[in-house]
């Protein structure tokens, strides 16, 4: 054998040796077998073979970095986790490849973390966001040390989150709305109702179609329309604002002003819609009222300047000058103002009887005087009697202070008031002690207003008597006249 | 087949090639280790590294008859010279090389 051939030989020898070392000791993990065809790379599965298998299985997205940030290992699902194809995360590098996303998780590897730390990051992926939480930990390698990171995909555990989130918001919402709102599904069958909703109804509208819980009847103008229309529109896409309609449930009537609108769903389609149910039955009463006393109060005035213009005809008919005419129409028209001023409190009720005979002789004798008696007066009075009345008394009483039992010292006044046997009321106006009394020789404005001032209310009237010991008056006013 | 390239061929330069099966953590660390000791030992030129992965291209073992991996050849100067295992151990890596006179 030559020189060259034993060195051949003994080259060949020391690299078995050593091949043998290298397998020994753990050095190499894979070999390779030569057939008659072709190699094959048969790898030696140890310990860590075990666990990388492991690794490759999982769901989790695993990978490894040196402390340099170059990647060592991904797993299998990391790829399809980061949508990004293994050559690729193999050739530019994963916290390349991650961009913004790279750049956070650079915090974790710095070196001064020497243990588990994690960290959440955003990834679009085909138009949608993914959310991913990073763990890195430290990873002793062969030659130094590195990184083990692991991504886990919490993008439906945030989406559920945040879907039991809004949930609650909503009941929240719906347990604080003062408005009735009730959330109908894509079928139309309420899901959801606010307290006042449900107050509204006899029943829980959970679980009824939406027509079927709230049965309303829409205004006239609105055509054929039922509440199941309004929800198509919504489900449609459409929505519809203060619809007028009328609730009945039970034996309650109630006025609503009805809005719909569809709910949306993430993406946008619709999955449902919300109504919501406004009472307007005080505020419709409210206006109802006010349309009312507006009507009145023109009725009022017109009756009140016809009134006036009357008193100043008839005052002036009987005045014998200027200065007379002004001085009995101011004392008229005050009589008329006293007894509005005391109707003003009173809208629509009556007042009592005394309170309007106490006002009108108050300018010239007080009520509590001792020639002044009433009886019976606590009776209250329709507010077109007290306008009459207030006349009638107006002249009684001065007549009386100018002519009558007040135009003395001593003359007293009986005002007494009853109840006949036919209904209504009676009322005596009664003068004695004053100066003997003739009947006058015309009849002026006071007397007509006496003798007719409650001739217009049907069965009622008034009846003056000239006695010469005391003027009597008798009034009588129907029922319809009592407050 | 990876392969990763430095400098450029010539008179006196250390040509390598490194035999790997895929990402085999002993395959890894052979590369990093390799390339650790040719920054920390080697002039930048002075050295080309060629990595061949035998999983992609298992037929390439046959030129240098491999066995085991990771195994580092180093063609150039003559005669070949291998290094079975992941070269942790950077004094056996340097005088297998014989670039200990250079280092």
């Amino acid at each position: 054998m030559s020189a060259p051939e034993l060195s051949e030989l003994r080259r060949r020898l020391a690299e078995a040796e050593d091949t043998l070392r290298a397998i020994r000791e753990g050095e190499v993990d894979a070999l390779v077998v030569r057939s008659v065809e072709r190699e094959q790379v048969f790898h030696l599965v140890g310990g860590d073979e075990t666990y990388r298998a492991f690794m490759e299985s999982m769901e989790l997205g695993a990978a490894a970095l040196d402390t340099e940030g170059r990647l060592l290992y991904v797993n299998a699902a990391l790829p399809g986790l980061l949508g990004v194809p293994a050559e690729t995360l193999e050739r530019q590098g994963l916290l390349e490849t991650l961009g913004v996303a790279g750049a956070a998780l650079r915090d974790l590897l710095a070196p001064e973390q020497s243990c588990r730390r994690s960290t959440e990051v955003t990834l679009s992926r085909d138009g949608k966001q993914r959310h991913l939480l990073v763990t890195a930990a430290p990873l002793p390698l062969p030659y130094g040390k590195g990184h083990a990171l692991t991504f886990t995909d919490i993008t439906q555990r945030l989406d559920a989150v945040a879907r039991e989130e809004s949930e609650r918001i909503g009941r929240a919402i719906m347990a604080s709305a003062i408005e009735a709102v009730a959330v109908c599904d894509a079928q139309g069958i309420v899901t959801h109702a606010s307290p006042a909703a449900t107050r509204m109804l006899d029943i829980s509208p959970l679980g009824l179609s939406f027509s079927e819980a709230f049965p309303l009847a829409f205004a006239p103008g609105a055509g054929a329309m039922e509440a199941g229309d309004l929800v198509a529109v919504a489900l449609r896409g459409g929505a519809a604002r203060a619809m007028e309609a009328t609730l009945r449930a039970g034996d309650r009537a109630r006025d609503i002003l009805l809005s719909v609108s569809p709910l949306r769903k993430a993406g946008g389609a619709v999955g449902g819609c919300i109504v919501t149910l406004v009472d307007v039955s005080e505020r419709r009463a409210l206006e109802k009222r006010q349309e009312l006393l507006m009507h009145e109060l023109d009725h009022r005035m017109k009756n009140m300047l016809a009134l006036v213009l009357s008193i100043s005809a008839r005052t002036l008919e009987g005045a014998t000058g200027l200065q007379d005419f002004a001085e009995r129409f101011t004392q008229r028209l005050s009589a008329l103002a006293a007894t509005q001023d005391l109707l003003a409190g009173k809208v629509l009720s009556g007042l009592s009887l005394r309170q309007l005979v106490s006002t009108e002789v108050a300018p010239y004798v007080s009520a509590l005087s001792a020639r002044i008696s009433m009886e019976g007066l606590e009776v209250e009075v329709s507010r077109d009697a007290a306008v009459a009345l207030g006349l009638v008394f107006h002249e009684l009483v001065t007549n009386a202070v100018k002519y009558g039992a007040l135009s003395n010292e001593s003359g007293r006044v009986s005002i007494r008031a009853q109840r006949p046997e036919g209904g209504g009321l009676e009322i005596l106006w009664e003068e004695a002690g004053g100066p003997p009394v003739s009947p006058p020789a015309r009849r002026g404005f006071g007397e007509t207003v006496i003798a007719r001032g409650l001739g217009k209310f049907a069965g009622g009237g008034t009846a003056v008597d000239y006695r010469p010991e005391g003027v009597t008056c008798r009034m009588l006013l129907t029922a319809e006249s009592l407050g | 087949m990876t392969s990763k390239n430095r400098g450029e061929g010539g008179e006196g330069i250390l040509r390598l090639t490194l035999y790997v099966a895929g990402q085999t953590p002993k395959s890894v660390a052979a590369i990093r280790n390799l390339e650790r000791i040719c920054t920390e030992h080697l002039g930048a030129d002075s050295y080309a590294i060629e990595v061949v992965d035998l999983r992609v291209s298992p037929h390439l073992a046959r030129e240098h008859n491999i066995v085991a991996i990771p195994t580092l050849v180093r063609q150039l100067p003559v005669p070949i010279q291998k290094v079975i295992g992941d070269l942790s151990d950077t004094q056996k890596v340097l005088v297998s090389l014989q670039v200990d006179r250079e280092g």
